[in-house]
C-alpha cells in the first residue's frame, strides 16, 4: 500500500476522532473510552509493526507498555523528575530493555522468539510485586496510586480534564504512529520486510539483521514505553493487573481485526475492538466468548483485517507491501 | 581474488569441508561441481561468512574470515541460492533495489536498478509482485538483486537447476554477458558438466568437502576419479 493511501487513512480515522469531543466533549465515558483506543492504537501498531512487517513474534509488547507505565511513575513520584520528562526517559529506558530482550532472539526462529518475549512477560509480574519491585519503589501488589499529572506551562493533562487529555492524548498517538508510517515507507521499513521473507537472501544483499532487527526491538519499545508511560500519568494509577492476560488478548485481537502486517489497520482495529468489546458488555460473562467468535469470523472472511477492504488484489496476494 | 588456504568445517562429527584451497583469478569464470552432499554450497556459505570455519579466506588480499554475511556482500562478493531466493512482499523492482541500497550503501541509484533488470531480460515485470515470475524469472530476479550490489565476484549456485534446453542457454548467454561485458568474475556450482566446460576456465571436483581433481575442464571431466564418481567404477574403468 502507497505511502498516500496510508496517510490518508490514518488522516481520516484521527480527523474524525478529533471531532468527537464537539459530540461526545461531556461524556465523559466515551471521551475515556477514546483516549483509551488512542493508546491502544499505538500499543498494537508496534506490535503490527514488529510482528507484521519484521516477522519477530515478540510477545513482549504488554510487558514493554507495563516497564513504560512504571518506569515513567517510578521517575516522577520517587525522583520528582517532570512527567513529560519522565515519559521521555521512560521511553528511553523501555527501548534499552527491548535491546537487551532482543539481543538472545537474534539467533533464534519464530516459536521461541515468542516463548522468551512472553517469558519477559510472566517474569515481569512477580518482579514488580515481589521485594526487587519494592525495593525500586513499584508499591508491590498494590501498585503505584499516585501518579502525578502531566503538566505543561502549569496546565494538567488528567482525568480531571478529559477533553484537553483527549487531545493531548490524539497528538501522541498521531506523533507514535506518524513515526511507524515513516518507518515502514523508509528503507527500514524495505529492510525489515526483506529480512522477514528471506533472512539469508537479505543478508547476501547487505542487509544487517543484527543491526534492523535491534533498531525494530528499540523503536517498538521505545514508542510503546512512552504511551504506557502517558497511560500511567492520564489514569494516576497502575498496577500490575495490566500484565494479566485479558489486555494481552485484547491487544492480540486488535492487531488480528486490523489485519496483521497491514497497518494503519492496527489503528482501525483498535477503535472497533474496545467499542465491541463495551457494546457487548451487556452480556457479562458471555462476552468474551462472543467476541472470539466474532474473531474467528472475521478471520475467516476478512483474513486481511479491516484493511482487505482497501486492499487491490494484488495487494491482497502480497501481504505488507 | 579470492582464495581460500585450509577451509575446514565441521557439523559436530560430520566433516563438510575438509581442509580445502584453491584460488579464483580476477576475471575467471570458476567451476565447482561435485555429487549430491558433498559440500558445494556449503563452500558459499562459508565464503559469504553465514557459517564459522577453520582457515582463512582471503578477498583482494583482505581477510574476509569471521565477517558477516553483510559486510562481506558489500565488499563486493554477491552469491544467489540454489532455492531461488524472493521477497514476496516486495515487487521485482523492489527485490533488485534492496541489493543496490543495502549492498553498495550510500550510491543507491534507481537508474541503475532499472538498468540492471533490463539487462536481466526483466523488463516488463518491473512493478509486478514476485509471485507472478516463473522459476526462471525467479532465477533472473536473484541474479539481477545480486548484480545491484555492484560486486566484483558473483557466486551461482546451481543456477541451471530445473531449467530446460531453452532456458539453460539463456542463462548461460547471461553468464558469460555478466563476465565479459560487466567485468564481473563468476564462480558456478552446476551438475551440467556440458554448461561447466562451456563456460569455466578452471574446474574444481569436490567430494565430502576434500578436492578431488582441479584444473582445466576438458581435463578434470576426463580425470578417472571424477567418472567414477559421477558414473561408477566401472565406467571409470572403460575409461
Amino acid at each position: 500500500m502507497s505511502f498516500k493511501r496510508m496517510a490518508t487513512i490514518m488522516g481520516g480515522t484521527f480527523g474524525l476522532v478529533a471531532a468527537a469531543p464537539l459530540f461526545v466533549g461531556d461524556i465523559r465515558f466515551i471521551m475515556h473510552i477514546l483516549i483509551m483506543c488512542l493508546i491502544w492504537a499505538v500499543v498494537a501498531s508496534c506490535w503490527d509493526l514488529i510482528m507484521g512487517f519484521a516477522g519477530i513474534f515478540s510477545f513482549g509488547q504488554v510487558a514493554f507498555f507495563a516497564i513504560g507505565a512504571y518506569s515513567s511513575a517510578i521517575f516522577s513520584v520517587n525522583l520528582g523528575v517532570p512527567a513529560v520528562l519522565a515519559m521521555l526517559l521512560a521511553g528511553l529506558f523501555t527501548a534499552l530493555i527491548g535491546v537487551l530482550v532482543g539481543l538472545p532472539c537474534l539467533k533464534l526462529a519464530g516459536p521461541y522468539v515468542a516463548l522468551v518475549t512472553f517469558g519477559v512477560h510472566m517474569t515481569l509480574m512477580p518482579l514488580l510485586r515481589g521485594k526487587i519491585g519494592m525495593a525500586l519503589g513499584s508499591g508491590g501488589s498494590v501498585g503505584i496510586l499516585t501518579i502525578p499529572p502531566i503538566r505543561i506551562f502549569g496546565y494538567s493533562f488528567s482525568s480531571a480534564n478529559l477533553v484537553p487529555t483527549f487531545y493531548f492524548a490524539l497528538l501522541l498517538a498521531m506523533a507514535c504512529t506518524a513515526v511507524i508510517l515513516v518507518v515502514i515507507k523508509s528503507h527500514w521499513g524495505t529492510a525489515f520486510l526483506a529480512l522477514k521473507d528471506s533472512e539469508d537472501f537479505a543478508m547476501s544483499l547487505g542487509v544487517s539483521a543484527f543491526k534492523y532487527k535491534l533498531m525494530v526491538f528499540a523503536l517498538t519499545s521505545f514508542l510503546t514505553g512512552v504511551i504506557g508511560a502517558f497511560y500511567g500519568h492520564y489514569i494516576g494509577m497502575i498496577s500490575t493487573r495490566m500484565l494479566e492476560l485479558d489486555l494481552f488478548c485484547t491487544l492480540m485481537v486488535m492487531v488480528v481485526v486490523g489485519g496483521i502486517g497491514m497497518f494503519p489497520g492496527t489503528i482501525l482495529g483498535a477503535f472497533i475492538t474496545v467499542i465491541a468489546n463495551e457494546l457487548l458488555a451487556p452480556l457479562g460473562t458471555y462476552r468474551a466468548m462472543v467476541m472470539g467468535a466474532l474473531v474467528v469470523i472475521l478471520v475467516l472472511l476478512l483474513p486481511n483485517g479491516v484493511m482487505g477492504f482497501w486492499l487491490k488484489p494484488a495487494e491482497a496476494e502480497a501481504p505488507a507491501a | 581474488m579470492l582464495t581460500l588456504s585450509n577451509v575446514t568445517k565441521k557439523f559436530g562429527e560430520l566433516v563438510a569441508v575438509n581442509n580445502l584451497s584453491f584460488t579464483v583469478e580476477d576475471g575467471q569464470i570458476f567451476g565447482i561441481a561435485g555429487p549430491n552432499g558433498a559440500g558445494k554450497s556449503t563452500v558459499y556459505n562459508l565464503i559469504t561468512g553465514f557459517y564459522p570455519y577453520e582457515g582463512k579466506i582471503t578477498f583482494d588480499g583482505r581477510d574476509i574470515s569471521g565477517l558477516p554475511p553483510h559486510r562481506i556482500s558489500q565488499l563486493g562478493i554477491a552469491r544467489t541460492f540454489q532455492v531461488p531466493h524472493t521477497f514476496p512482499s516486495l515487487s521485482v523492482a523492489e527485490n533488485v533495489a534492496v541489493g543496490n541500497r543495502f549492498g553498495d550503501p550510500g550510491r543507491y541509484d534507481p537508474d541503475y536498478v532499472r538498468e540492471v533488470i533490463s539487462f536481466v531480460g526483466l523488463d516488463a515485470q518491473l512493478g509486478h509482485p514476485t509471485a507472478q515470475l516463473n522459476l526462471l524469472g525467479k532465477k533472473k530476479l536473484m541474479i539481477a538483486a545480486a548484480l545491484a550490489t555492484r560486486p566484483r565476484l558473483l557466486m551461482l549456485d546451481e543456477p541451471m537447476a530445473g531449467s530446460n534446453a531453452t532456458e539453460i542457454r539463456q542463462l548461460m548467454d547471461l553468464i558469460v554477458a555478466i563476465n565479459r561485458d560487466r567485468g564481473i568474475t563468476i564462480i558456478i556450482i552446476e551438475h551440467f558438466m556440458r554448461v561447466l566446460t562451456e563456460l569455466t576456465e578452471k574446474l574444481l571436483i569436490i567430494e565430502t568437502g576434500t578436492e578431488i581433481a582441479f584444473g582445466d575442464p576438458e581435463v578434470v571431466t576426463s580425470d578417472p576419479r571424477v567418472c567414477e564418481i559421477y558414473l561408477g567404477e566401472q565406467s571409470a574403468e572403460s575409461n
